[in-house]
């Protein structure tokens, strides 16, 4: 028995056999749904509408009075997390600016009080930055700020900085019958509101579908960031990034998880990538002005507290594409174009001097047409001359901006000269 | 018998202080511990964590705390460590139970169209649906190392009698080591479900990603044929051995490559990467399963005979 050949055969373990062939089996099945089934893209995922059966006494009221809100929210992922209207709308009736509404209290637009219950992080970041208070303020002036209120405004960069108090003058020149329809859309992102909260994240964050892509596309930020005085959406369109979004846009990751965007996500930066995302080595922040280096948007711009520190968060970003050298070299010429344009505006200043040592010039505001030329000199054209520089727009850096700046420096020469002349002086 | 034995004969001679019900013990408490950590990461991303999310992040390392605790007790008080075991796993369950309805939940579209209540989309970006279940996992091991088998192999588990209550047995349908080869195939399977769940989201795009796969559900298959096995042979348990040798190497490689996609291009650490980027603790549940394997392997003589 021994001897028999067949003992010396050595035997396949059960164990090992019966798994590979079950293992096999698996994943050919697999294979073969991987081939015939769809891909697992997120995008059908979002599009499921989570209310459309809904019995919700909100959903199925104002599925018939306002049809377009609830289609929004049946497919946003709000929804589809369970969150309700009345978890945003519904307040105690003694919330400040709580209306009733069938049998409870709401507020009509909810307040980031609202929102920060769940993005707590988010809202103070957002609270803390140029997109809080400070808009607000560049339109109205800060008299009317709690002194909560002020106190955070004065904790943010933006609110200890006050290059220029012309801005808001204009909103009172125009009035509220303008401004309700022009300044107020897109500086009531930092707008108090009557519970003491500020800001309206629905403004980048757009009701009733809270859409990631849409917040990350440019076109968002294009409601307020364009025409002649900050044309950032038409700069970006010019711009290689821009160019990129434009051109291969339609196939990036638009619904990739926050804080986890690389270079496969977004080849290419969108505002939101720069400004915003967590992007490489770079963490997410709804503080706006976290990553920059100057007050771009002042008539002599200055450098931001701890910009070293906001160069590296925005360096961070740009260093999954370009390299450091080439990055020294942008801001080391974009900081001498900056000071450039702070010389040209520092000039106009020197031009005028003369007209308001002979009193020929108003120490009121936009009363005199040489003050809203040299306003448009450096709120205009020297800011465009600057974002033009900062975001890579040539034709804004000159033609839209530094040509027209050094245009009106002449201008403003010989509008002084004829004045002093005709004033024999 | 003494399955490691069966491979390595040297192993004979080596003598380890604990019997593997106690190491079986030592491994629960401290994946219950980890298990705490990684349910206040994942819970934290958006840095609103709700009451009710605490239950699971304070309840597991004092539940790890607390089995540690009855395994320095259980030398004189075996009733005592063997009771606080059982209700520990009942806790565990109760928050698999509990976590796992809430996982779903956020998941399911109760109010969508017909179908679209629940596809395989949602299931794979909805919270994951097996993280709760660990703790069932958990739960059933300690509850499984707790109750003493006499004699080996008979698969009848033991509550001693003493001051603490009156002494229980159960009869189970397969012996413990079945049971373990069993119930390590079933952790196995769950772990490459939510490995695969998990990586759906990239749509499988790196290659990489099918080694987990491959790897876990061979393992899975090489546990339930052991488990049905009654006489597993020195080639069975050599494939046993290198499956879950192979386990912990996964597990390992995978923890490198979430590191690596977490650092970012340039070799930055930034933590909100590591809170929302690919989950630094999950590859490890491989490399423990894995060593849940290898313990299975050891003496199954329990405390009281040894």
């Amino acid at each position: 028995m021994e001897n028999n050949p067949i003992h010396k055969i050595p035997v396949w373990p059960r164990a090992l056999v019966i798994s590979i062939v079950a293992l096999i089996v698996i994943l050919g099945v697999i294979l073969v749904i991987r081939l015939a089934g769809p891909a697992n893209v997120a995008t059908p995922a979002q599009r499921t509408d989570a209310l459309a059966n809904s019995s919700d006494a909100c959903v199925t009221c104002h599925r018939n009075s306002s049809p377009g809100i609830v289609q929004q929210f049946g497919h946003s992922s709000m929804a589809g997390a369970k969150v309700g209207c009345k978890d945003c709308h519904e307040v105690k009736a003694n919330t400040p600016g709580a209306s009733e509404h069938e049998g409870t209290y709401v507020l009509a637009s909810p307040t980031t009080a609202m929102c920060q219950r769940c993005h707590p992080v988010e809202v103070a970041q957002y609270n803390s930055s140029r997109h809080g208070l400070p808009a607000w303020v560049a339109i109205v002036g800060s008299k009317d700020l709690s002194p909560a209120l002020m106190q955070v405004y004065k904790s943010i960069p933006e609110g200890q900085f006050a290059p220029d108090k012309q801005r808001n003058v204009i909103a009172a020149m125009e009035g509220p019958e303008i401004t309700r329809f022009a300044c107020d859309t897109c500086h009531s992102v930092g707008k108090p509101a009557p519970d003491g909260s500020v800001g309206r994240c629905q403004v980048c964050h757009q009701r009733h579908e809270f859409s990631l892509e849409q917040a990350r596309k440019p076109e968002t930020c294009n409601a307020c960031h364009i025409g002649p005085d900050h044309p950032q959406w038409e700069i970006y369109q010019e711009s290689a990034h821009g160019i990129a979004y434009q051109t291969g846009g339609q196939n990036w990751n638009w619904t990739a998880p926050a804080g986890t965007l690389t270079v496969k996500d977004f080849p290419a930066p969108t505002c939101a990538t720069c400004h915003f995302s967590g992007f490489g080595g770079a963490a997410t922040t709804h503080k706006v002005g976290e990553r920059l280096t100057w007050y771009l948007f002042s008539s002599v711009s200055e450098r931001r507290p701890a910009w070293q520190d906001n160069l590296v968060r925005m360096q961070t970003v740009c260093l999954q594409c370009h390299n450091k050298t080439f990055l020294d070299d942008f801001y080391a010429g974009a900081d001498n174009a900056t000071l450039k344009v702070n010389s040209w505006v520092t000039e106009s200043d020197q031009i005028l001097q003369p007209l308001k040592d002979q009193k020929l010039l108003s120490d009121q505001p936009f009363v005199d047409s040489v003050q809203f030329d040299q306003y448009e000199l450096w709120h205009h054209y020297g800011r465009t001359a600057k974002f033009g520089t900062w975001m890579q727009g040539p034709d804004y850096t000159q033609w839209h901006g530094a040509y027209e700046v050094i245009k009106r420096l002449a201008e403003l020469r010989q509008t002084v000269s004829d004045r002093l002349k005709a004033a024999g002086k | 018998m003494v399955p490691l034995a069966e491979i390595f004969s040297q192993v004979r001679r080596v003598r380890i202080p604990f019997s593997r019900d106690q190491v079986m013990l030592l491994l629960a408490a401290f994946n219950l511990i980890v298990l705490g950590v990684d349910t206040f990461l994942a819970h934290d991303i958006n840095g609103a964590i709700r009451g009710y999310e605490w239950i699971p992040i304070l309840f597991a390392p004092a539940a790890g705390i607390l089995l540690l605790a009855a395994g320095l007790v259980a030398q004189r008080k075996r009733v005592l460590a063997n009771i606080i075991a059982t209700l520990i796993f009942l806790a565990c369950m109760i928050n698999a139970v509990l976590g796992s309805y809430f996982h779903l939940y956020r998941g399911l579209l109760p109010d969508a169209p017909a179908g679209q209540g629940l596809t395989p989309l949602l299931l794979i970006y909805t919270p994951p649906l097996f993280s709760p279940a660990t703790f069932a996992l958990v739960g059933i091991l300690i509850f499984s190392a707790a109750w003493e088998e006499v004699p080996v192999g008979s698969g009848i588990l033991h509550l001693p009698a003493g001051r603490w209550g009156p002494g229980a047995s159960l009869k189970m349908p397969y012996p413990k080591t079945q049971a373990y080869f069993l119930m390590t195939g079933l952790f196995i399977l769950a772990t490459v479900v939510s490995s695969v769940l998990d990586h759906a989201r990239t749509n499988f795009a790196n290659p990489w990603l099918w080694l987990p796969t491959a790897v876990g559900l061979f393992a899975t298959f090489v546990c339930v044929v052991m488990g049905a096995f009654s006489n597993p042979t020195r080639g069975d348990l050599i494939t046993f051995f290198v499956s879950m040798i192979l386990m912990i190497l996964v597990g390992l490689i995978g923890a490198y490559f979430h590191l690596e996609r977490n650092l970012t291009e340039q070799g930055i650490f930034l933590d909100e990467r590591f809170l929302r980027g690919a989950p630094m603790l999950a590859p490890l549940l491989f490399a423990n399963m894995g060593l849940l394997g290898l313990i299975v392997l050891l003496d199954p003589q329990p405390a009281s005979s040894r």
